[in-house]
């Protein structure tokens, strides 16, 4: 069995021993050095652009600009961005390209001898521009005084969702308390280890192709190729080993360009390859982020705790492109009323363009922002009813049979009363907390007996596994079984396989699950991964949707493999393309649809500390409980639930993100602070049950994001817990946690 | 983030790194463990032309008991002076304070010397030689000069080092059964202070040396004085912020720095009251 058995990943040794190689790793030896150049503007329209001192410059083999991209456009979800933002009108575009609506935007590709003659080269470059008035935030962006995508249409706030269920009015007119809360949400950096890399050349088949890092080859090659008018099987893109993505490897960075490069210098006859390694900056200003967003709230619940209504109203600050905005926007849609059973809502939810980074794709995707809001309505409703926070939840929860807040009735396998009672259980939650530990020597504070306040918070929620609202979701595989023909078993396999193994070890559990459904022992399983070339379409590794997905395209390539080997075919091959139940995108005046297929359920508790003189706070114990209704490996889904947990703590409380104007302040990881090992959570207990998704392979259902998304409220309410003052924006940095609490007037007394 | 280019000179002994020094006047800059200044070339913050490594220079790293006063050579690493019985039982506040340097790896190569001589009003030890009323010696080409705490540091990274002279041996007065206490408040663990503060309190007198309180590191006099007059730790530390003129940045606003000095100082005070023999 190899199923359920924590296997040594495949890529373990390589890792720890520094010989994997990441895109950056992997600069031919005779390959030239591409420089990208941001436009540095967060909204100007560009006049004219001299490169002939750059073209000029020592060591420069070409300047590609504006004019060198056959169909100047690209995005996920709509092509509203240039490739590079230039002059000259190019017909086939829907979106004016010689705006720059983002200082990242790029406006030319330096193509050299070395990194250094590229550098020294862009800096030759030189633009007229006109400047345009900035949209900063959601604030000027609903004045719709400048319009930034005039081809989208005539506002600002260029998609929006709604909610209407049952009769609001009626649902608060019978609540015995409404609680009604405006939060302000931040934005995050996906901060990888590893900063977006890629080289570009000609394959022996005259394919143009990419080798980088991503989430989706296929997407990628499907991007490059509308880009650059070529047909989707002369693109070819591989991944190297990927040193992290979280979301933000979603979207194009270097992909389309660093094509682009390999296409004109095969015109100019020059037969090298191209790479290109951003800095940490240029990552950072480059790439898109988690979106920061307002999101006002109304919860109205009668005198058992039980929900009557809930309004909401939701904007997310796209920044200036869409990315994957809409479907973002969509999760948090779906999450901002809980996973509770909810009679009565009324939910407005707006994507909204800015000039600022984008927002994008990041862990959680919109379900992070919802379920804050959800969850700290939830919580402070318990407050003010004296209800425990755990009892609160149980009276509301949806469960199997539930009509969700789209109407649809949940998919079958809702677990969520089972994971909150497990939750509860494992953290003890109505037992009093302990007396404040010590604060750890490394932990910036010794004990102050006097400053310290402690307190438990609570959280649960709900998340979507694969894509959503009609999206169409299929997963291919390719299982080859090779033997003698007089074998009643074959020996060995290999698996073909395009999803991305971008650190959460997915690989690994490809080769378990091929091992597990064709008999073959894990360690003659060899896996064939991430590129276009040789494996099929395998959709992204985001949603929470790889195990899903995967393992039910293994089991059916197995399934067909299997039949091959009965044939006495060697290699028995077997190709299957899993399309999951389908999903339907929500009626645009009422919501309702049946947008997911799967759910996997989440509850959190969370103890911390809080130093009240000085605005400290330390996380000393989270218990983290899940169903991913069947473990695959369990070192790995442990591994994803201390992982997801570190970077919502950063997210809650350290990782600040200054945007200004358009501009990133502090595109620096020694000014924007993920935490270190000295400041993440002393005890994360990783509590994982197994109530099998009926649809899922094995029973598995996806965990990757849900350890993230229910983290910040659990982290509010014991801050709360702590102090007796409610947070409703965050990060919590200290100066914030210190000017809130002697802000608030009831605690006055207390601390000052 | 890289620095500018630079020619390399290794220097033998004191003598010769002087000699150096004197050759290249204003243009170089004298290479000890490297963790303060290096940062600064990458930032382009320093660019000499010539940088003199004296880290080779071994019989400037000693820690000697010189009767009333520790006698520490410049060159002696920070996890060499955290480790040291002699600094551990008659100044153990510059003990603890040098084991919060940075990490392990930055005290394995950092040097006393270096880090005074950089005069960050960021850093942990200035504070220390403040509250403990040290002194560093200075040698130059006409000899040997000791500045006390009080002359050392005169501006933002400034320091009363002429270019023709080296830091060689800091002395710190002994306090064994001194009351003693450090503080520290950062955004995250192992990263540089917000605030800081270093305090000794032996019999009647009172030392409180602030970190990243002012452009240069600074003492907190009227905690002192009030000390010295009688007043209590909450109360004297109310002072603590007192003619200080810390920076606002994106970690902390200049009121919420005087807010943590406050606190810190106070906290200090109770500490080292408490640990007082």
């Amino acid at each position: 069995m190899s199923v359920g058995t924590p296997t040594l990943r495949q890529d373990a040794r390589e890792k720890v021993t520094g010989a994997a190689t990441f895109p950056a790793d992997l600069v031919p030896k005779d390959a030239l050095h591409a420089k990208v150049v941001f436009s540095n503007q967060p909204h100007a329209r560009m006049r004219s652009m001299d490169t002939a001192a750059a073209a000029g410059a020592a060591g420069v083999v070409a300047v590609l600009t504006a004019a060198d991209v056959p169909v100047n456009e690209y995005g996920l979800t709509a092509f509203d961005q240039p490739v590079l933002v230039g002059v000259g009108s190019n017909e086939r575009v829907g979106v004016a390209v010689d705006v720059s609506r983002w200082e990242a935007d790029h406006v030319a590709v330096v193509i050299a001898e070395t990194p250094e003659h590229a550098a020294a080269a862009a800096a030759l470059i030189e633009i007229d521009w006109e400047a345009l008035p900035v949209v900063a935030d959601l604030t000027e962006a609903l004045r719709d005084d400048t319009i930034l995508h005039p081809e989208v249409g005539g506002s600002n706030t260029y998609h929006t969702l709604k909610i209407r269920k049952g009769d609001v009015e009626a649902g608060f007119a019978d609540a015995a308390v409404t609680i009604e809360q405006t939060y302000r949400l931040p934005h995050q950096e996906h901060a990888y280890l590893q900063v977006e890399a890629a080289t570009g050349w000609i394959d022996h088949d005259g394919r143009v192709s990419v080798e980088t890092s991503g989430q989706w080859t296929h997407e990628d090659a499907e991007q490059i190729a509308h880009a650059l008018d070529l047909p989707l099987d002369r693109v070819r893109v591989r991944y190297a080993t990927i040193g992290g993505a979280f979301g933000g490897k979603e979207d194009m960075s270097l992909q389309i360009v660093m094509a682009l490069c390999a296409v004109r210098l095969r015109d100019l006859g020059i037969n090298r390859p191209v790479h290109c390694c951003w800095s940490r900056e240029e990552s950072i200003i480059g790439h898109h982020k988690r979106h920061r967003g307002v999101i006002k709230a109304r919860l109205g619940a009668d005198r058992r705790g039980v929900i009557t209504a809930v309004e909401a109203e939701v904007w997310l600050d796209a920044g200036a492109y869409n990315y994957t905005s809409t479907k973002v926007l969509g999760n948090a849609h779906l999450s901002v009323a809980g996973a509770y059973l909810v009679p009565n809502a009324r939910i407005d939810s707006h994507a909204v363009y800015t000039n600022a980074v984008p927002g994008g794709a990041f862990r959680g995707f919109g379900g992070p922002q919802g379920t804050f809001v959800a969850e700290s309505q939830m919580n402070r409703l318990a407050e003010a009813l004296r209800i425990d926070p755990v009892e609160i939840r149980r009276r509301n929860l949806l469960e199997d049979g539930s009509e969700g807040i789209t109407g649809a009735i949940m998919p079958k396998g809702v677990t969520l009363r089972q994971v909150v009672d497990a939750c509860a259980d494992v953290a003890s939650t109505s037992e009093p907390l302990a007396a404040a530990p010590l604060f750890s020597p490394i932990a910036t504070l010794p004990a102050e007996a006097a400053a310290v306040r402690r307190g438990r918070g609570f959280a649960a929620g709900y998340k979507n596994v694969g894509f959503s609202f009609g999206f169409p979701e299929r997963c291919e595989a390719e299982i080859h079984l090779h033997g003698d023909a007089e074998d009643e078993v074959p020996v060995s396999a290999d698996i073909f396989h395009g999803g991305a193994e971008v650190g959460q070890g997915a690989h690994e559990v490809f080769c378990q699950m091929t091992a597990e459904a064709t008999g073959v022992p894990r360690d003659r399983v060899r896996g064939h991964f991430s590129d276009t070339a040789t494996s099929g379409d395998s959709g992204s590794a985001s949603a929470s949707r790889l195990t899903w997905m995967a393992g039910n395209s293994i089991l059916g390539a197995a399934e067909e493999a299997e039949k091959a080997w009965r044939n006495g075919e060697r290699p028995a091959v077997g190709q299957f393309c899993f399309v999951a139940p389908p999903t339907e995108s929500l009626n645009p005046e009422t919501g309702e649809g049946n947008p997911n297929f799967s759910y996997g359920y989440m509850a959190q508790a969370v103890e911390v500390s809080v130093d009240v003189e000085t605005g400290h706070i330390r996380v000393d114990r989270v218990v983290s409980t899940h169903d991913v209704g069947k473990t695959i490996n369990p070192a790995l889904v442990k591994g994803q639930i201390e992982g997801a947990v570190v970077q919502a703590h950063g997210y809650v409380l350290s990782e600040n993100l200054v945007v200004e104007q358009g501009r990133i302040i502090n595109p620096r990881l020694s000014s924007y602070l993920i935490p270190g090992i000295g400041d993440i959570p002393e005890h994360v207990e990783s509590v994982v049950m197994e109530l099998a998704d009926p649809l899922g392979p094995w029973g598995a259902r996806g965990m990757a994001e849900m350890p993230y998304i229910t983290y910040a409220p659990a982290v509010i309410a014991a801050l709360h817990d702590a102090t007796g003052v409610w947070f409703s924006e965050f990060p919590l940095t200290p100066s914030r946690v210190l000017a809130t609490l002697s802000d608030d007037a009831a605690t006055d007394s207390l601390f000052f | 983030m890289i620095p500018a280019a630079f020619d390399y000179e290794r220097a033998d002994n004191a003598e010769h790194a002087l000699s150096l020094l004197a050759e290249h006047g204003d243009e170089a800059k004298l290479l000890a463990g490297g963790h303060s200044l290096i940062p600064l070339m990458k930032y382009r913050l320093a660019v000499p032309s010539v940088l003199i490594d004296i880290g080779r220079i071994g019989d400037l790293s000693y820690v000697n008991d010189g009767g009333d006063a520790l006698h520490i050579g410049a060159l002696t690493r920070h996890r060499d002076v955290e480790t040291n019985e002699l600094v551990r039982s008659e100044a153990p506040l510059l003990a603890r304070a040098t084991s919060s340097v940075g990490d392990p790896q930055v005290r394995h190569r950092g040097t006393i010397g270096g880090s005074l001589a950089h005069g960050d009003p960021a850093s942990d030890l200035p504070s220390v030689l403040l509250a403990m009323r040290g002194s560093v010696i200075v040698t130059g080409p006409s000899g040997s000069r000791e500045l006390a705490a009080d002359e050392f540091f005169t501006g933002f990274l400034e320091t009363a080092v002429g270019p023709d002279e080296m830091v060689t041996e800091i002395r710190i007065p002994k306090a064994p059964g001194a009351g003693w206490s450090f503080q520290k408040f950062n955004r995250r663990a192992q990263d540089w202070a917000i605030v800081g503060c270093s305090v000794l309190v032996d019999g009647d007198t009172c030392g409180v040396g602030l970190v990243n309180m002012d452009i240069r590191p600074v003492r907190a006099s009227a905690v002192e004085a009030a000390v010295a007059s009688g007043a209590d730790a909450a109360s004297a530390a109310e002072s603590a912020a007192e003619g200080s003129d810390p920076t606002s940045d994106l970690n902390a606003s200049a009121e919420y720095r005087q807010h943590l000095a406050r606190v810190l100082t106070k906290r200090a005070l109770e500490e080292a009251g408490k640990s007082s023999a």
